[in-house]
């Protein structure tokens, strides 16, 4: 009873829910002030995304009426189900250590949830723009699921055929050739799965109005937000832990790996215009797939000859 | 061909004519019956080979008559076809849109405000008409009643995507609305893209959401009134427009304005050019989302535009032409400050241009997208960086130069390849060459006065042609000798750019119809000057009927409150 009392609170708690979603909505206004600087603009006060939130948790929530209700309702309480599990599972695995064989599999097949989430509700929308944004954000997840897990195999070689997170969370595989070429691939993968600049495709408000989205309003459209949020909190925390060596011994130098991969997101967000989609299923297939297959050649002969910097 | 032999070029169909004018060189007017109009402009357009310009309806008295515009621009030379319709109860014309798709919106409009039927037009459904406006009702022959009555019974609902003037889609292809109301675009306008997959096989638009009814009030204006409402035209193209209608009426009344003016246009007129470029790379930015570039070319936009407030009071809407000369002065102590301007802007233009060209992304975005070729650039009669990026380097500062374009030293640009990324790259080099014009202007520019007194207007009718930054502005002006011009047409260059994407459109990813579809920087305003109509409400806003309505709520009020007598002394307390 206890036990599980006790996991109820890291769900709903700490350090899932109310700490990751507190958590998320700063990473979102350190984006979107980041972004305003780089653009001369003023950005928005501290607790705008937050205000956002509730503003929208206030409003009327429309359904289309040819939408599948119940779909188009559950998906995005799919989908951050989906994150929250993510969250509180790495916050575990890196302040208690609670960490299993496998979890590193688990941890792939929960960031693939949004996603999902995200096309089973815009397709059920009923809506020529959503089943545009759609059929986008399904050819972006078949496009980098590949070389994101080419990109794990990469780290999972390195540490020697870990599946355990804690495990691999003490070595630093990207202070390697093929480590590095993994993390960069894998950056540019969570900027996809973020839904940022140049991977904004499946919402581009210029082409089909914030296509996926396009229908949700009020609390639904709430919850996408905290669920994009909170994704903000467990990637660059998972790629922290997968590349490079975790929080370690002490919160700072872990909080600071995590602010250089926010940093690095921004910068390519505000660098870059958007692609098409044709475009960037072809940049993750042909370069992201031909530097993987380089690094996880590297990271073989490295492993099998004793090269740790290969 | 110079102007000799275009002369005799022309004059081989002489005998279709009824007359031939020619008061200056590069201006030409024939006039002909309705019956041999598609013969002549046929011959106009395909063997001499003119550029169509435009159309302009009249209502004169005992006739009605459409005018062909055509410009010839080797010489800068402007051949007026005047056709008349004699048949006032059923006026009829051939249409030319058949050889002509540039004349298909024009020949729409016509009809819609006049209503001259145009035979063999491909699709007359209404253009700036909206479709509850009531039908038989032509709003500018002149015994249009004020204001319009509705005929019997409720006005039919509003335009809905089925409504007559749109075309229906077999329900079976997808369609893809973009608007009235987008994020892609600043302005009302539909589009409806028929989608197969990511590509756009078809495209259909309507605009008329935005009607002010410029060429109506402009009749019943005075003739010095009429640049601050042309003016209002367009919030960016605020000094050509008004510059291209004086410049109608000065030739007209054959009034020369100062030198010191001429400079004063040019300088305020390239102002106008690189604010409007500079806002176009910007918007272009943000539709292929890329929101720093916006920004960035925002900010560098905003000096030209401090310098446009300095001299004429206004950062838009400048007000700074009249006939006869200029309003405003650009100040002597300004020219070191204008200057030094130039310099920041040519310097953070450099830097823009370069991180265009060098962008990989932006290569594979833009080059090859959205590519109208040379053909169908002359089908549609595009002006302006719409023409230029296609390869036709024309410009009418330098085809018939106005202002002091004439004594300044610099070029035309032009790219061959018709793409989305040839555009950009023609505006952004204009930038460098108005900053180039206005540093010329600025060190050439002579003492003396700015405007000279114009006392009257004789009667006759005359063409004023401005490059605006999105292409030619063109405005036709005829005097019957009073104070009011009885018939003024304006064609502002986004109306013919704008049809052109049905050649440049189909066949485009979907990302990729968005970029092209801002890449003629298309301008609704500009577009759509004619109907005043609400079409939510139905009201139709005309001065007499909001003055009654005033009125009548004025009586309402005072019954009310039940003081007929009610003075302004009764309310003064003590």
């Amino acid at each position: 009873m206890t036990e599980a009392l006790q996991s109820l609170f890291w769900i709903i708690v700490f350090p899932g829910f109310l700490f990751t979603v507190a958590f998320g909505l700063f990473a979102s206004w350190i984006v979107r002030k980041v972004s305003a600087l780089v653009q001369w603009r003023v950005g928005p006060p501290l607790f705008q995304p937050f205000y956002d939130v509730v503003k929208l948790m206030g409003k009327e929530i429309l359904v289309p009426q040819e939408a599948q209700q119940a779909v188009f309702m559950a998906a995005p309480l799919v989908g951050m189900a989906g994150v929250l599990l993510l969250s509180t599972m790495l916050w575990r695995i890196t302040i208690a250590q609670t960490a299993f064989v496998g979890d590193i599999i688990v941890a792939i097949y929960l960031m693939v949830l949004p996603s999902l989430a995200l096309i089973l509700g815009s397709s059920a929308s009923a809506s020529p723009h959503a089943s545009v944004g759609t059929s986008r954000e399904m050819k972006l997840v078949m496009s980098y699921e590949l070389p994101l897990v080419l990109a794990f195999i990469v780290v999972i070689i390195k540490t020697g055929g870990q599946l355990n997170l804690a495990a691999i969370a003490q070595q630093v595989p990207a202070l390697s050739i093929s480590g590095m070429l993994a993390f960069l691939v894998a950056l540019l993968c969570v900027q996809a799965k973020l839904g940022f600049v140049p991977f904004d495709i499946a919402e581009a408000e210029t082409e089909v109005a914030s296509g996926v989205l396009i229908e949700y309003s009020g609390a639904l459209l709430a919850v996408w937000k905290l669920m994009q949020a909170m994704m903000l909190v467990a990637l660059p925390l998972f790629l922290v832990m997968v590349f490079l060596g975790g929080f370690g011994a002490s919160l700072w130098t872990g909080l600071g790996k995590y602010v250089l991969i926010l940093v690095l997101v921004i910068l390519i967000k505000n660098t870059n215009p958007r692609m098409r989609i044709d475009q960037a299923m072809k940049f993750f297939w042909f370069y992201c797939g031909l530097a993987l297959a380089i690094a996880v050649t590297l990271a073989i002969i490295g492993n099998y000859c004793g090269i740790n910097w290969l | 061909m110079n102007q000799e032999e275009l002369n005799n070029k022309l004059a081989e169909i002489k005998d279709k004519l009824i007359a031939i004018e020619q008061p200056v060189d590069n201006k030409i007017w024939f006039t002909c019956e309705a019956e041999n109009s598609y013969e002549i402009n046929k011959f106009l357009f395909e063997e001499v080979p003119l550029r169509f310009v435009i159309a302009t309806g009249i209502d004169s008295d005992d006739c009605f008559e459409v005018l062909y515009h055509y410009a010839y621009d080797e010489t800068g030379c402007m051949v007026t076809l005047k056709a008349f319709i004699r048949d006032r109860e059923k006026p009829e014309i051939e249409s030319i849109a058949p050889f002509l798709p540039g004349a298909e919106w024009i020949e729409r409009e016509i009809h819609d405000i006049l209503g001259i039927d145009f035979r063999n037009h491909p699709d007359m459904r209404r253009l700036i008409l909206s479709d509850d406006w009531p039908e038989g009702v032509y709003p500018l022959r002149k015994d249009a009643k004020k204001p319009v009555s509705w005929p019997d019974g409720e006005p039919s609902s509003r335009p809905t995507v089925d409504s007559p003037s749109r075309r229906t889609v077999p329900l079976s292809k997808p369609v893809l609305v973009v608007g009235p109301f987008h994020p892609l675009q600043e302005e009302m306008e539909f589009f409806q893209l028929t989608i197969d997959g990511e590509i756009v096989t078809d495209i259909d638009m309507r605009i008329s959401y935005n009607h002010r009814g410029i060429e109506k009030i402009s009749e019943s204006l005075q003739f010095d009134q009429v640049p601050f409402l042309v003016s209002r035209i367009c919030g960016i193209c605020s000094a050509s427009h008004p510059l291209a209608y004086v410049q109608a009426v000065e030739e007209l009344a054959g009034i020369k304005p100062p030198e010191r003016a001429l400079y004063v246009r040019t300088i305020i007129n390239e102002l106008e050019r690189i604010h409007s470029h500079v806002l176009w790379a910007g918007l272009a930015g943000h539709f292929i989302g890329y929101d720093t570039v916006f920004m960035w070319a925002w900010k560098y936009r905003e000096p030209v535009l401090d310098l446009l407030e300095e001299i004429t009071g206004n950062r838009n809407n400048y007000g700074n032409v009249k006939v006869g000369g200029c309003r405003e002065d650009i100040p002597n102590e300004l020219k070191p400050k204008i200057l030094k301007d130039m310099d920041e802007i040519e310097k953070k233009m450099d830097m823009l241009i370069k991180a265009v060209t060098d962008d990989p992304i932006l290569h594979a975005r833009l080059k090859g997208v959205g590519v109208l070729s040379k053909e169908d650039a002359i089908k549609y009669a595009v002006t302006g960086p719409t023409a230029r990026a296609s390869g036709i380097a024309i410009d009418v500062r330098q085809d018939d130069p106005y202002a002091v374009y004439a004594d300044l030293d610099w070029n035309v640009i032009s790219q061959p390849e018709g793409d989305v990324f040839a555009k950009v790259v023609v505006r952004l080099l204009e930038v460098i060459e108005a900053i180039k014009i206005i540093r010329q202007a600025v060190k050439k520019i002579p003492e003396g006065p700015i405007a000279v007194e114009v006392k009257e207007i004789p009667a006759g009718e005359a063409v004023g042609c401005v490059e605006a930054p999105r292409g030619e502005t063109f405005h036709y002006v005829r005097s019957d000798g009073g104070n009011r011009p009885v018939r003024h047409k304006v064609r502002a260059p986004s109306f013919v750019n704008v049809p052109s994407f049905k050649a440049s459109c189909i066949g485009q990813h979907i990302a990729d119809v968005t970029i092209t579809l801002a890449a003629v920087d298309p301008c609704y305003s500009c577009t759509e000057r004619l109907a005043v109509v609400d079409q939510y409400s139905n009201i139709i806003h005309d001065y007499d009927t909001l003055l009654r309505l005033s009125r009548e709520r004025t009586a309402q009020i005072k019954k009310e409150l039940g003081a007929p007598g009610l003075k302004m002394e009764d309310l003064q307390i003590g």
